[in-house]
């Protein structure tokens, strides 16, 4: 197969945060989701002066105290004037939203749009501003900063806002480091090539094309084809540059998830509480692979290492080191599906969610009654192919991995009902999966390039 | 020479008719307001694995070139994929089905008035388009041999659940209980 030469990504023209992690020496992010009430000129003004401020992708020297980065809905589009053809241009599901999409998300139950928190998935969302800061005290400046420029426009206002906050070691509240295995790209992480590319036949790997996470440049599709023209974007500023964000608030039920894989494991007859909940997750909460090391963690496992994330699954294919069902070979099941990897390469996404809440004290069975979870936000060239594709038959079923109407048992599931299988000489039923995970909100964003900003502070963005 | 439409014991069958012009909408609006499931008048064919209704507005530009191959007119395209063969499926159609059929087939050109029985039976037999590549996910068993398989797997995935904390004893009485007899 022969690949075209990649054109160099515009680093100065992508917003940061994107290709590259901005990592976790931010240890405070706020997620601002603006109202414009006023004229698009008005909301224009507002935008200029936060254009001035956004963070690109362009390599920095030092490291700078606080990021801004923006992001909008398809309804933030209209109100800040942009004409009904070009919104048009957007993806189906992007102008949708994701409430709309509720029911193929298996945001069901208490997950459903209506038990939402307020403000979130229902149109009123106009513009997210992710803040990354830190220090607590950056922070607080930033936000004072950001509040003060609404003020002097008007018009314009908070409608929700959610605050994150590192935990130590980079955990989620379930306890296991999350959030260092991301796709490698041509021309930006290639060193995550190995365990983060596509796992090529002759036991290497190549990163993923750059059009798979930025609009504008070839993806796995037409990368291997002259012929084919760049895969579909919005016409005009915005097609060049930017790339969709999904942003969902989960809620996570910990001593709900303890008590359930307590109580599991005490039937389980091949290890201990640990190694069930390693098995689920695919996972060691040290995050080393249950593929390499299927019997403990390893303790020398370093996650920023190159190749830490260095393993496939096809001699696993009865499950019998990391189960069909865990949650990381649900997510990206590598070449689990086929020896090239073919059928999960078009569904990857960058994820850069951060915790928010704060944590259950260790070993606490009963719920406090404290908000807690991950906002979860990933990047992609099409939420319906990468985000929707996962989610939808990779997460929320089990037929494609032979695993009937099972579901990713980490996410648990409204109904209470589930169950997963963890394949072994005998196998295992952790059971019953409950809802540890509960959808709070979210939305489906935009993220423009830098010019397509500028386009549309200066409303010629189509 | 074997049908191109057959699968094992699974026919696929496809029809493909024009619609009047300026009855896409309403046509388009009816079929919109069937219901899926078990509401769905394909329920009423209890031989169909999978089948499907779609209206096909205009060929699109095929990707990555400028080619364009204009239909002309919009067109109704059924697909079914069917136990037995299309001969008698078609008359179940036309009777189990015949209120839908009648509204369905009636916005197309050239179906008779009124839209039933034999001679729906033979206009859609007239439109029939042999398929390139027949394909079944389970071409040797029946909807109803699926759906009763179906039904004992999530019985014995219940049981196998259950089981875990079972006793052998009381583990063997009812698992011969509940399956000792299939």
């Amino acid at each position: 197969m022969i690949r075209a030469a990649l054109p160099a990504l515009e680093l100065s023209d992508i917003q940061g945060d994107i290709l590259r992690a901005y990592g976790n020496s931010y240890d405070c992010a706020s997620y601002a989701f603006v109202r414009i009430d006023c004229e698009p000129e008005q909301a224009r003004a507002w935008l200029a002066g936060v254009v001035d401020h956004v963070t690109n992708a362009a390599p920095w020297s030092e490291k700078p105290l606080t990021t801004l980065n923006v992001a909008l809905t398809a309804s933030g589009l209209a109100a800040l004037g942009v004409s009904q053809e070009t919104i048009g241009s957007f993806s189906h599901e992007f102008r949708q939203g994701m409430a709309a999409r509720a029911e193929l998300l298996g945001d069901t139950g208490p997950s459903a749009p209506p038990k939402w928190d307020q403000g979130l998935g229902t149109g009123d969302a106009h513009v997210l501003l992710t803040i990354n800061a830190q220090t607590t005290a950056d922070h607080r400046r930033a936000l004072a900063k950001m509040q003060a420029a609404m003020k002097d426009t008007g018009g314009v206002s908070v409608l929700y806002q959610q605050d994150a906050e590192l935990l130590h070691g980079a955990r989620e509240h379930f306890g296991f480091a999350d959030g260092f295995a991301q796709p490698a790209i041509a021309g930006a992480t290639e060193d995550k090539a190995p365990g983060g590319g596509v796992p090529e036949r002759d036991g290497r790997w190549r990163p993923l094309a750059p059009g798979e996470f930025v609009l504008g440049y070839p993806d796995e599709d037409t990368s291997v084809d002259r012929a084919r023209r760049l895969p579909p974007a919005p016409t005009g500023a915005m097609a060049r540059n930017g790339t969709y964000m999904v942003w969902r608030k989960l809620h996570q039920d910990v001593a709900l998830w303890r008590r359930t894989i307590a109580a599991a494991a005490a039937r389980y007859p091949y290890g201990d509480a640990r190694k069930l909940a390693a098995k689920v997750v695919g996972r060691w909460q040290d995050g080393t692979p249950v593929q390499t090391h299927p019997h403990g963690p390893d303790p020398e496992f370093d996650p920023a290492a190159p190749g830490a994330n260095d393993f496939r699954y096809r001699n696993d294919l009865d499950g019998r080191r990391c189960p069909l069902g865990a949650h990381i070979r649900r997510c990206n099941p590598r070449d689990a599906l086929d020896p090239a990897g073919k059928l999960s390469l078009r569904h990857r996404m960058i994820r850069r969610g951060m915790p928010y809440g704060k944590v259950l004290p260790e070993g606490a069975l009963e719920d406090d009654g404290a908000e807690r979870g991950l906002v979860f936000v990933s990047f992609q060239a099409s939420i319906f192919r990468q985000f929707e594709g996962v989610q939808t038959p990779w997460i929320n079923d089990g037929n494609i991995f032979g695993l009937g109407t099972d579901k990713d048992f980490l996410l648990g599931e409204p109904s209470g009902s589930g169950k997963m299988t963890i394949q072994g000489e005998k196998p295992f039923f952790v059971s019953p999966q409950e809802a540890f995970v509960v959808t709070r909100g979210g939305e489906y964003l935009f993220v423009p390039g830098m010019t397509a900003l500028r386009a549309l502070v200066d409303g010629t963005a189509g | 020479m074997r049908s191109p439409n057959i699968a094992g014991k699974t026919y696929s069958l496809m029809i493909w008719t024009p619609i009047k012009p300026g009855e896409e909408g309403a046509l388009r609006a009816y079929l919109d307001g069937l219901d899926n499931g078990a509401g769905s008048p394909l329920a009423k064919l209890p031989r169909t694995h999978m089948a499907r209704w779609i209206v096909v507005p205009d060929m699109p530009v095929a990707p990555g070139t400028d080619l364009r191959d204009p239909l002309g007119t919009q067109f109704l395209l059924f697909t079914s994929n069917l136990d037995g063969d299309v001969d008698s499926y078609l008359h179940e159609l036309v009777a189990l089905m015949a209120v839908e059929a009648a509204e369905v087939w009636g916005h197309c050109v050239g179906c008779p008035q009124p839209a039933e029985g034999v001679a729906l039976k033979a206009y859609l037999h007239r439109n029939q388009v042999d398929s390139g590549v027949a394909f079944a996910a389970y071409p040797n068993a029946s909807v109803k041999q699926i759906k009763t398989a179906l039904d004992k797997r999530a019985r014995l995935i219940d049981f196998a659940v259950r089981a875990q904390e079972m006793k052998p004893a009381e583990r063997r009485k009812e698992f011969l209980e509940q399956f000792g007899a299939a």
